[in-house]
């Protein structure tokens, strides 16, 4: 890695990272199950998978497809619930240098209320990212998601139980993002990360019917990525917050569109399956990319294609 | 111990029309992989293959004969886009590996095999795990019987390897080859012709066939085990987008178990088809 490249980006309430590369929540299990893969020190952070109050069984199968370039999900938020998280994931991940980001998911404000308290005694934990935006389960999550006043709500809520810095996961599945990103900023938000997966649906035409069990599914990789990119793009200019970039990254060029965009970190999701070691390669790739480009400092690349 | 590497591809063979053995090279994985266990298998460039596709290791291969595996070989069949790319890997190419992945077939221990007698039941592409487990189980495969259907003759890639090693007995639909027949009646007359011997049945192959595998050994109370296929999209235990339904769970939240991880091979008495 070459030293001239300066890679920290801040992402406020004095939350450092030193790389803007983050592991996407769902596709990176509790990180621990990635480290006969790469070493977890290289990453800017790790945001595990979306933590309920209860532990959750999941959607029944099938699951996931493959799309063009794209791959279709309805996991159905499988976790082990709050406690066993604390007890059983914690205390390795604690250990770990790195900073761990928790998603936390829920059904109702008193949800939210209900995890991010259990979790605000313990160390370790850099951040929390409300997840307020996932597509595949019934209740919760998105209808909180696609409302402004209730993003506000839960957003402050939560705001008024933790010192930490407390990012909020947008879906793209509204009609303007820019209302909701400003909404989490107004509840509190100390950044708000970009976007979830977008809703699609594929049909198995000889059997004449979803081929996912829960009918419509989470999209995500390369597939989504303009969209993604569009998306950070517009809410860049909505609100003064950093601003996370997700969407179809498999590449170090992906992530310095989505820093261009204006996006002052990225995470990393459906790639990790196909390589378990790829947000490491592609810290490496940034930096590689930058001495290239003779860009000393990324953060001189956030924001940069805005007009 | 589990690794992800770019390997070389040693060769590959058409068995027949869209039936192909991938030949990959890789020493260490060759060594220790067990019959039954799985590998994800990917093009090296992301762009051309966003989710990897999970195979069974079907063979190993040693450069001579009495030298140690330096290669393995997986059998597939063309159904889409990932595995007509495979289809046209040529000698030198280079693919990204991921194993060996999941748990195998376990099998009787060598001081019980001559009690247990071990029937295979495989159907088309569904005999991939299988020359690895004759392989490894050496000179005492000659007592195992290979139950294998499907739709035609062609659908039976390594007849005459199996042949060399085992009893065989074949079914096809269109009667092209062996019984006219489905693969699971001559395997329910093979468990009453002597139903007090001490069997494990084997089976792997689409899931209607499995499930009446299923039936057929549990109705029985022949111990059975399933390897099964699903969509995968990590092949290490965190997608969660492989599960299969478990028959007797815990609690409600252990209703799924993942296919790669607590699978692929499940006692049929496991999981619900």
């Amino acid at each position: 890695m070459s030293p001239a490249v300066r890679t920290a980006v801040d992402l406020g309430r004095g939350l450092v990272l030193r790389n803007p590369l983050l592991t996407a929540s769902g596709t990176f299990g509790y990180g621990l199950e990635f480290e006969p893969f790469l070493d977890l020190a290289r990453l800017g952070g790790i945001v595990v998978k979306g933590i309920s109050p209860k532990e959750r069984s999941g959607n029944a199968p099938a699951r996931i497809i493959e799309t063009p370039s794209g791959m279709l999900n309805a996991i159905g938020l499988q976790n082990i619930g709050v406690m066993r998280f604390v007890q059983e994931k914690l205390p390795a991940l604690r250990e770990r240098d790195t900073a761990l980001i928790v998603n936390v998911f829920g059904n109702s404000i008193d949800d939210y209320v209900t995890v991010v308290e259990q979790l605000e005694a313990e160390e370790g934990i850099a951040a929390l990212e409300l997840n307020l935006s996932c597509p595949n389960v019934e209740e919760g999550g998105l209808e909180i998601g696609r409302s402004p006043r209730s993003i506000e709500q839960v957003t402050h809520a939560v705001r008024q139980r933790t010192r930490r810095a407390l990012w909020v996961k947008l879906t793209p599945n509204v009609s303007d993002i820019s209302e909701t990103a400003r909404a989490a900023v107004s509840g509190g938000a100390d950044a708000v990360s970009l976007v979830n997966t977008y809703v699609g649906m594929v049909i198995d035409v000889e059997r004449r019917r979803p081929v996912l069990s829960h009918g419509h599914g989470g999209l995500s990789g390369p597939a989504i990525r303009p969209l993604a990119i569009a998306a950070v793009y517009q809410v860049c200019q909505a609100v003064d917050v950093p601003v996370i970039g997700i969407g179809g990254i498999v590449a170090a060029r992906d992530v310095v569109e989505f820093m261009m965009a204006g996006a002052r970190a990225v995470q990393v999701g459906t790639a990790n399956y196909n390589d378990p070691a790829i947000a490491a390669k592609l810290v490496d790739g940034l930096v590689e990319w930058c001495a290239a480009h003779e860009v000393a400092d990324v953060n001189q690349l956030v924001g940069a294609a805005q007009q | 111990m589990t690794e992800n590497r770019d390997c070389t591809v040693a060769g590959q063979r058409e068995l027949g029309e869209d039936y192909f053995l991938l030949q990959v090279a890789w020493p260490e994985l060759a060594n220790q992989v067990c019959a039954g266990q799985f590998v994800m298998l990917g093009l090296p460039d992301i762009g051309e293959m966003l989710i990897r596709r999970p195979f069974s290791v079907a063979r190993t291969v040693a450069s001579e004969p009495g030298r140690a595996p330096c290669s393995f070989e997986i059998l597939y069949k063309v159904y889409g886009r990932a595995t007509r790319a495979f289809s046209r890997l040529r000698a030198g190419a280079v693919v990204s590996v991921l194993g060996p992945l999941g748990r195998g077939f376990w099998l009787p221990d060598e001081s019980e095999h001559d009690r247990t007698e071990i029937v295979l039941v495989a159907g088309g592409i569904g005999n991939a795990p299988f020359p690895l487990l004759l392989q490894q189980l050496g000179p005492r495969a000659q007592h195992v019987s290979l139950f294998f259907g499907g739709r035609s003759r062609e659908d039976l890639t390594l007849l005459s390897w199996f042949r060399e090693r085992c009893q065989v007995i074949t079914t096809t639909e269109d009667g092209s080859e062996g019984r006219r027949a489905l693969v699971t009646e001559p395997l329910a007359e093979k468990l009453d012709d002597d139903p007090n011997r001490r069997r494990v049945v084997l089976a792997c192959g689409p899931q209607p066939m499995l499930k009446a595998v299923a039936e057929i050994c549990l109705a029985r109370e022949v111990l059975c085990q399933l390897a099964l296929e699903e969509t995968i999209a990590c092949g290490f235990g965190v997608c969660l987008g492989c599960v299969v339904e478990q028959r007797h769970p815990a609690s409600e939240f252990e209703r799924y178990v993942r296919v790669c991880t607590e699978g692929p091979v499940f006692d049929a008495r496991e999981v619900i088809l």
